[in-house]
């Protein structure tokens, strides 16, 4: 259907005749309306990521802790780091409550098939964060009773590194998971599509700051502050 | 063992004659008198009788009213035994007067495949625990204990790790898997059974509720369990039930050499930091015959008192969210940042500095220490008046904790109870003053004391206390002696970098210095400091070598966990949790 538009503001022209304003026909109106609202890209795409955007904004910590490094994780959760900010202060008792879980501290042979009831008490979507040297590896304690790393039988997120790790790594960390969590591909219901869960691949920070941090030549000594 | 050494550290004559007197009824049961760099009298008695000697020491005139320590010692592949009694296990037992500020060990040699000693449960109550610990990890059957069960190991293990034959690696067994059978059989493992500790499942047609608390529950301070046995909202009975978090660092302390243990005595009582640096160092530092200069012991106090705050800190915000307070843990919190700020720029880190060394400091103060120590200690003065006024004098805060969970000092003694919780009942003991070490005799301070021994004489008392460590390191700033970080000894770790450089004799001496560690004379020497949570103690048996032979470590909390049931009985769930944020414990320092 042709159109008439007449522009609601223009330039005046020398013209002072009335009616004012400059009329033309037009045929693209409708045409480009509908190039410009109607979404011409994937539907899963867009609620995938708003589905995310929700997830990772919003993450509900799993109150656990086993170790050394659960203090340092309080400390994050306390004024002067403010987890907060991330959205993620609302500490849940239960498991069956919470988000993610961060393994923070020493992981024991006889704490391990307690973590593994716990994590398996917790909802889907769910999250591992592997706090520490301990959890990660063992760290310093290649001993008779803890668990050479919480990924012999936990599948890990993030791992954190630091014996304890300070707040800011946690927070760090947190973040990562975030961005990990924005990657995402879950089902979006029962129904709709695959019900698998696909994890974007990361990437080591070690590597992919390696280039910057060896660009430090000079370090500071430890005897002034 | 140079004699001059042991002449410094060994115990008066005096105190040996007095030990041997008051068991002149049992002479010919003792069996040797052991010289050790301990400070204390060590004698070796025959196992037959070995209840009776416990209970003669404990009743007066002995007055030992405290176990202090039950532990034992795999003796079998030990080289320099020089004169000692044979044996394949030694176990011992450290007893305590307060009274009279003595110490005791007693130690009863064990020979053969099956090794046993009568139990000594119906003389020291907390004697329960450690003979359930010597059994778990050196398999030494205490005959006659009501409830021989493994304490630290899972109920499923197999072995007695401490022993000498037992590996220490974790990576020397096969990699660890779970699976779903697995799983199971652990948790059905884990399941209680009130018949076998003897309590009943109903009573007057009525059944008791069991509850699980733990091994992990927000309010128990890390992994930590206790099976309630409940009547309505009553405690009729409860097992506390550890082990969570035992890191096997005894068994450690057997592999790594005297200098790179240090790293792990921190993560010991982890909110403690170089609090437990300091009784392993003056440990090794009795069997190295080092003796450090006065900075170096006025650093120490100063960096142990900054953590005994930043730990006070600590129990005070989570002992007031345990009660139901959310917002101290904030304010608390954030003092706690301003403490960090003070003991990273001074060693470095945060929670596990590791800063001191085997005869000194692993650096000296910075440049401008003084100031950054003074914001602090000019920062919590007004913080802790607010958290006075706005906590304990708080009416909902005193109703909650006064009376609740309280104990006298003589169930402190009866349970080996130190520390704050011992000094909340009114008893005066404070190692700092009445057995001064690294310098504390130089120091202005006062020991507050509790009254009532309850729930809030002990949150009450840590505030004092911090005020205390405050006034300490006051003095610290104001008084820091000249000299040198590290004392000049050959077996200073790591030796002073300059002797290196002169030639090759001093390169190479460092050079193994350093790689292997250490060489420390055979012989025994224990520390006893007063940590942040109570009593902390480090005895340590060196048989020649770059590591310990054996390394006890024995921590506060583990008998203050040990007391909970006596005390709770008829009680009610929610003073129970009121209990556990009042103790100040933190699981590492259970376990070990």
């Amino acid at each position: 259907m042709p159109y008439r538009l007449t522009r609601a503001e223009e330039e005046q022209e020398s013209s002072d005749r009335y009616p004012m304003g400059r009329r033309q026909s037009s045929e693209e109106y409708v045409k480009s309306q509908l190039e410009r609202n109607v979404f011409t890209g994937k539907l899963s795409d867009v609620l995938n990521s708003a589905v995310n955007w929700g997830r990772k904004n919003s993450l509900w910590p799993y109150n656990f802790g086993l170790s050394c490094c659960y203090v340092e994780m309080t400390t994050a959760f306390t004024s002067p780091h403010d987890i907060a900010r991330f959205g993620s202060e609302v500490i849940r008792a239960s498991p069956r409550q919470a988000d993610f879980m961060v393994i923070a501290g020493t992981c024991f042979i006889k704490m391990a098939p307690v973590i593994q009831q716990l994590y398996d008490q917790m909802l889907e979507p769910k999250w591992v964060i592997s706090m520490g040297s301990c959890a990660n590896s063992g760290g310093m304690y290649d001993i008779y009773s803890v668990v050479q790393g919480v990924d012999k039988f936990l599948p890990v997120d993030v791992y954190v590194a630091g014996c304890p790790p300070r707040p800011e790594a946690f927070l760090q960390a947190l973040q990562l998971l975030q961005d990990s969590i924005q990657e995402e591909r879950r089902p979006l219901s029962w129904v709709v599509g695959d019900q698998g869960v696909y994890k974007a691949e990361m990437g080591s920070q070690r590597e992919q700051k390696r280039s910057q941090r060896i660009e430090a030549t000079e370090l500071r000594t430890p005897d002034k502050l | 063992m140079s004699t001059d050494a042991l002449d410094r550290h060994a115990p008066a004559q005096s105190g040996i004659d007095r030990a041997l007197g008051l068991l002149d009824g049992f002479r010919e049961h003792i069996e040797h008198v052991q010289p050790t760099l301990t400070g204390l009298p060590v004698l070796w008695v025959r196992r037959e009788r070995i209840v009776e000697i416990l209970r003669h020491l404990k009743a007066p005139p002995a007055s030992f009213s405290m176990l202090y320590d039950l532990s034992a010692v795999d003796e079998r592949l030990r080289a320099h035994r020089d004169g000692l009694p044979a044996a394949d296990f030694t176990v011992f037992y450290h007893l305590l007067s307060v009274d009279r500020n003595e110490d005791l060990i007693i130690k009863v040699a064990l020979t053969g495949g099956d090794p046993n000693l009568p139990s000594v449960t119906r003389v020291f109550a907390n004697a329960n625990w450690y003979e359930r610990e010597i059994w778990d990890l050196f398999g030494i059957t205490a005959t006659g204990h009501p409830h021989l069960q493994r304490l630290l190991m899972p109920p499923t293990w197999h072995g007695h790790p401490l022993r000498k034959d037992y590996p220490a690696r974790a990576t020397e067994f096969d990699p660890y898997t779970l699976t779903v059978e697995g799983q199971q059989t652990e948790q059905e493992a884990l399941k209680f059974e009130p018949e076998a500790w003897g309590m009943q499942r109903e009573r007057d047609g009525s059944e008791f509720m069991f509850l699980n608390l733990g091994p992990n529950h927000p309010s128990a301070h890390g992994a930590f369990r206790i099976v309630l046995q409940l009547d309505g909202e009553e405690i009729i009975d409860c097992v506390p039930d550890i082990g969570y978090h035992h890191r096997g660092a005894e068994k450690m302390a057997e592999r790594q050499t005297w200098h790179s243990f240090i790293p792990y005595t921190d993560r010991i009582d982890y909110t403690g930091g170089v609090m437990n640096n300091l009784p392993y160092v003056l440990a090794v530092e009795k069997l190295a015959g080092i003796e450090v200069p006065d900075r170096v012991k006025t650093v120490r106090v100063m960096m142990a008192e900054m953590f005994r705050i930043s730990s006070h800190l600590l129990f005070l915000g989570t002992y007031l969210q345990d009660l139901g307070a959310m917002s101290p843990v904030f304010y608390s919190f954030t003092d706690r940042q301003r403490a960090y700020k003070v003991i990273e720029g001074i060693t470095g880190f945060r929670m596990h500095p590791a800063w001191y060394r085997i005869g000194g400091l692993a650096q000296d103060l910075p440049v401008g220490w003084q100031q950054l120590v003074q914001e602090f200690l000019d920062w919590m003065p007004p913080r802790l008046r607010e958290y006075e006024l706005a906590m304990m004098r708080n009416a909902l805060v005193r109703e909650r904790t006064r009376h609740v969970a309280a104990f006298t000092t003589t169930e402190a003694l009866e349970w080996g109870v130190t520390g704050p919780n011992l000094r909340a009942t009114g008893c005066n003991f404070d190692l700092r003053k009445q057995r001064p070490y690294s310098g504390y005799e130089n120091f202005d301070f006062e020991v507050p004391l509790g009254q009532h021994g309850d729930v809030f004489d002990r949150g009450q008392l840590r505030i004092e206390e911090m005020r205390q460590s405050l006034r300490i390191i006051q003095q610290c700033v104001d008084h820091m002696p000249a000299g040198d970080y590290k004392a000049d000894h050959p077996l200073t770790t790591p030796p002073p970098r300059e002797r290196m450089l002169q030639h090759i004799e001093t390169l190479i001496t460092h050079f193994l210095q350093v790689s292997w560690g250490p060489v420390l004379k055979p012989g025994e020497s224990l520390q006893m400091v007063e940590a942040t949570k109570g009593i902390n103690s480090y005895y340590l048996t060196s048989d020649g070598n770059n590591m310990s032979y054996r390394t006890r470590i024995r921590t506060p909390s583990f008998p203050h966990l040990q007391q909970i049931p006596s005390l709770m009985r008829g009680g009610f769930v929610p003073d129970m949790i009121a209990h556990l944020g009042s103790i100040d414990f933190v699981m590492a320092d259970v376990d070990r």
